[in-house]
């Protein structure tokens, strides 16, 4: 059919209906089109789903912006700033460094949020490098006892509201 | 952000992984303004509902944001994206107990909202009856007609999305759009 068939035509149709085909292909699909009653109608009922495609909520990107930097802005101090990488990182280094002054139940909680991240995470991913650990260390070693013990409490908080 | 959008355009998805990686938060941002939209679509597309759906495309970019380590280039970064989020979509709906592979059996588990007259008029337009004939088929068949149509994915990359060979996608696509076209007539 016009030396081109069916399945061929159909494969392209999408590509072809919103204008990302050559401009060879494209006549050559014109012309079988012309003459085939059924690929022309699958092309019409794909023009009709690109008209009703869905409309993106305008303020969409901005609430994914907004998210993305609040996940990562109080703890956003270290070279790679988002809390999801010093959350972690801070949670092993004050387990090891404030480990003996506070009570066992505290380590435990500790250990726990440190896991849970744990099991989210990939091992190659970025937020677990060493670096990033380097960064939660340096930060944690310029905090009065005071300080940590209420970052103990608030990583309890993160622990349980996950 | 309009400024620093300005002249994002040559830089490649590539390198602006790259920054980010490295705590750019700008560049994840233009990453954010280039992909949301088809990552919203995969999400409606499984979802079929836009409140659950916005939910969704947030903490997926959340997510994304924080494995960007994990992404490895293997496709292109708009198909990873399209992945974590169609992933995201099933998770929270298996999460609050509606995620199901039926197909025009469980449309009937939508959230109906009260129709009024104006939106009824616009539903009566073709296109709109075709879009909700696709909310009716098969996860697998709609997200491939979706990401085919709406993003212009290919056979390979929708096998990406949909966690099949590109074989699979394929009768995936032309199985819902010869179903659509019975259902249409
Ligand atoms: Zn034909």
């Amino acid at each position: 059919m016009n030396g081109i068939d069916c399945a061929k035509v159909r494969d392209c149709l999408p590509d072809f209906e919103s204008g990302r085909i050559e401009n060879h292909e494209s006549v050559t699909i014109e012309s079988h089109l012309l003459s085939c009653e059924d690929c022309q109608s699958e092309l019409e009922l794909i023009q009709m789903l690109r008209d009703g495609s869905p409309a993106v909520p305008v303020l969409l990107a901005d609430q994914i912006e907004n998210a993305v930097s609040s996940s990562r802005r109080p703890w956003n101090r270290s070279r790679w700033g988002p809390s999801v990488w010093g959350l972690p990182a801070a949670a092993v280094v004050v387990a090891l460094v404030v480990g003996v002054g506070v009570s066992r139940d505290r380590s435990e909680v500790i250990q726990d949020v440190v896991f849970d991240f744990g099991v989210d995470a990939d091992p190659g991913e970025l937020w677990l490098s060493d670096d990033s650990f380097l960064a939660g260390d340096l930060w944690i070693e310029n905090l009065s006892n005071e300080t940590l013990m209420e970052l103990l409490v608030e990583l309890e908080g993160e622990g349980a509201a996950r | 952000m309009r400024d620093s959008l300005r002249g994002s355009r040559e830089i490649s998805d590539d390198k602006l992984v790259e920054q980010a990686c490295f705590g750019d938060g700008r560049a994840f941002g233009i990453l954010v303004r280039r992909h949301h939209a088809s990552a919203y679509r995969v999400a409606l597309s499984i979802t079929r509902q836009e409140d659950i759906a916005q939910d969704v495309v947030q903490d997926a970019f959340i997510k994304a944001f924080r494995a960007l380590g994990g992404f490895r280039g293997d496709s292109s970064f708009r198909t990873w994206m399209m992945t974590v989020t169609a992933n995201e979509a099933r998770a929270t709906l298996r999460k609050r107990g509606r995620w199901s592979e039926s197909s025009i059996e469980d449309v009937g588990t939508l959230e109906s909202r009260a129709p009024d007259p104006a939106e009824q008029a616009v539903e009566r337009k073709e296109s709109e009856r075709a879009r909700k004939m696709l909310d009716t088929l098969p996860e697998k068949q709609r997200l491939a007609i979706s990401a085919r149509i709406d993003e212009g994915l290919s056979f390979r990359e929708i096998g990406t999305l949909i966690g099949s060979s590109e074989g699979a996608a394929r009768v995936n696509y032309f199985h819902g759009i010869r179903r659509l076209r019975e259902l249409m007539e």
